[in-house]
């Protein structure tokens, strides 16, 4: 863990550097540049919302908002579950040439991640203020919510991306694995009104898919700090910080353990 | 005067074994559940010992081992057994445009590659001047990499690892980037790093004439042994009457 600590601080401004070369690689050729990092949310909110709140229509309040904030988490979830598993086979010309520790790399991709789930972010307090969304000191909340759900995809993705290495497959699995999680993870329902009151056998699914899906967990919980002016479940808060941790500090002992290795594999 | 100087690089028994974490997929290792992984040993107990400052050259055939054994001691492979000691020196893999992101331009570059290089913006800020300045590609330092012909690509990526410099430095068969001027320029470069007392410097060429002129010592590998290590007039002759056969 100390060789971890210490790995970070050296690092850390390179995948800062990195992270914003990229950033800015990824729109250089395009016309409208930077935009696209506003535009891109917005037009796919604009579809789920003409879909769910159009086509199939629903009574939930601000449901543009809702939509949106969904939609912004799972983003971020989403990107760094499928950047990770093929990291280190994309960073080949990098992993055969250099030492780096391989969680940098995770790391500076998580930024730029992160900084786009910061632009959608602020669309999303512009769309509640347009819907006037009154704002309450819960809203504060949302910031420890997303360190849990940065937490939680980085340990899952630590562990993808080594795995990723030797296991070729596993691109496609975890392409079918988000696709379902997106469905049952209410980025464009209300799991708790949809499913509150049905059951498989003894089991309630709203409450279980909730509570056993921390995406959905994360989603529901920024939804009640940001729109409803509720409180998260502070528990299951407690117990899917505890149980990221642990996914983190088990994927960057497996990473420590195995790094030196990727580079005769790719 | 041999026996007075630090020993730079120690590398004890090393052995590399290409397995392990072989790629795979459900079907094949469905197919091959039980069999034994295949190994191959790239390296086979190599040993040996340079002293600081000193230049040795690793000649042999392809797939000697030559590449591996940088890469190992660069610390980009762990060995599966054995020992690499550096010393506590900075090292560094002199190798073509690591981390270049070609949308980017050459300036940016400098600054992604030699980050992860491990030095720090600063350091890297003090010597931009230097590194564009031997690069010598002229306005095309603030163009996208990807605009850059293949010859100013090497250039500038050379002139990065040559001006940062470090410890020990690895070389492997980039001698020759450029066109004859630039050539030239590197080479003299090389020269006048690798004449640094302290410098220790590992190259690894198929060019024997450059490694007779470069080299204190030769260190031959075949098929992942040690053939012989000493001084390039002793082993060179050898070493071609064998590329002869």
């Amino acid at each position: 863990m100390r060789k971890f600590f210490y790995n970070i601080r050296k690092y850390f401004k390179y995948a800062i550097y990195s992270a914003k070369a990229e950033l800015k690689s990824e729109v250089a050729d395009s016309y409208l540049n930077w935009l696209w990092w506003v535009i891109e949310p917005i037009c796919f909110m604009l579809i789920y919302y003409f879909v769910f709140g159009v086509i199939f229509p629903n009574n939930e309040k601000y449901f543009a908002s809702f939509v949106f904030i969904g939609l912004s988490a799972w983003e971020f979830f989403n990107r760094m579950i499928n950047g990770s598993v093929k990291l280190i086979i994309n960073n080949r010309d990098l992993v055969t040439k250099v030492y780096i520790p391989k969680y940098i790399l995770l790391l500076s991709k998580s930024f730029t991640y992160l900084f786009k789930l910061g632009i959608s972010l602020l669309i999303a307090f512009a769309l509640m203020l347009y819907q006037g969304v009154p704002f309450t000191w819960h809203f504060l909340l949302f910031i420890p919510i997303l360190i849990i759900l940065y937490l939680l995809s980085f340990g899952i993705g630590l562990l993808l991306m080594h795995f990723g290495v030797s296991f070729n497959d596993l691109a496609n699995l975890t392409e079918i694995g988000l696709r379902m999680v997106f469905y049952v993870s209410g980025v464009f329902y209300n799991i708790t009104s949809r499913l509150g009151n049905r059951h498989v056998g003894p089991i309630k699914i709203g409450g279980f898919l909730l509570k056993a899906n921390p995406v959905a967990f994360c989603m529901d919980s920024l939804r009640r700090v940001m729109l409803y002016a509720k409180l998260p479940d502070f528990k299951f808060l407690l117990i899917w910080l505890v149980i990221s941790i642990l996914l983190c500090a088990w994927g960057v002992h497996v990473i420590h353990k195995n790094e030196n290795s990727y580079a005769k594999v790719i | 005067m041999a026996d007075k100087k630090k020993i730079a690089v120690t590398v004890k028994d090393l052995h590399i074994t290409y397995r392990g974490l072989k790629k795979t997929s459900i079907r094949a290792s469905w197919k091959n559940f039980g069999n034994k992984i295949e190994l191959f040993h790239a390296l086979k107990g190599v040993s040996f010992e340079i002293e600081e400052g000193k230049i040795l050259g690793i000649i042999g055939t392809n797939g000697a081992g030559k590449s591996t054994m940088l890469r190992a001691i660069a610390g980009i492979f762990s060995p599966d057994k054995g020992k690499i000691d550096l010393h506590g020196n900075t090292i560094s893999l002199l190798s073509i445009g690591v981390g270049f992101n070609k949308k980017l331009t050459g300036r940016e570059n400098i600054f992604l590659s030699g980050m992860l290089l491990g030095f720090s913006e600063d350091d890297i800020r003090k010597k931009e001047k230097d590194i564009i300045e031997f690069a010598d590609i002229g306005d095309f330092i603030d163009k996208p990499v990807k605009t850059y012909s293949s010859g100013m690509y090497s250039k500038l990526a050379f002139a990065i690892t040559a001006i940062l410099e470090t410890d020990i430095m690895l070389i492997d068969e980039v001698l020759s980037v450029g066109d004859a001027k630039f050539k030239e320029k590197s080479y003299n470069k090389m020269k006048e790093l690798i004449s640094d007392e302290h410098r220790t410097v590992i190259i690894v060429s198929h060019s024997l004439d450059t490694i007779e002129e470069l080299c204190d010592e030769v260190l031959w590998l075949n098929e992942g042994e040690v053939v012989k290590i000493g001084k390039p007039k002793d082993i060179l002759p050898e070493y071609r009457e064998f590329m002869k056969d």
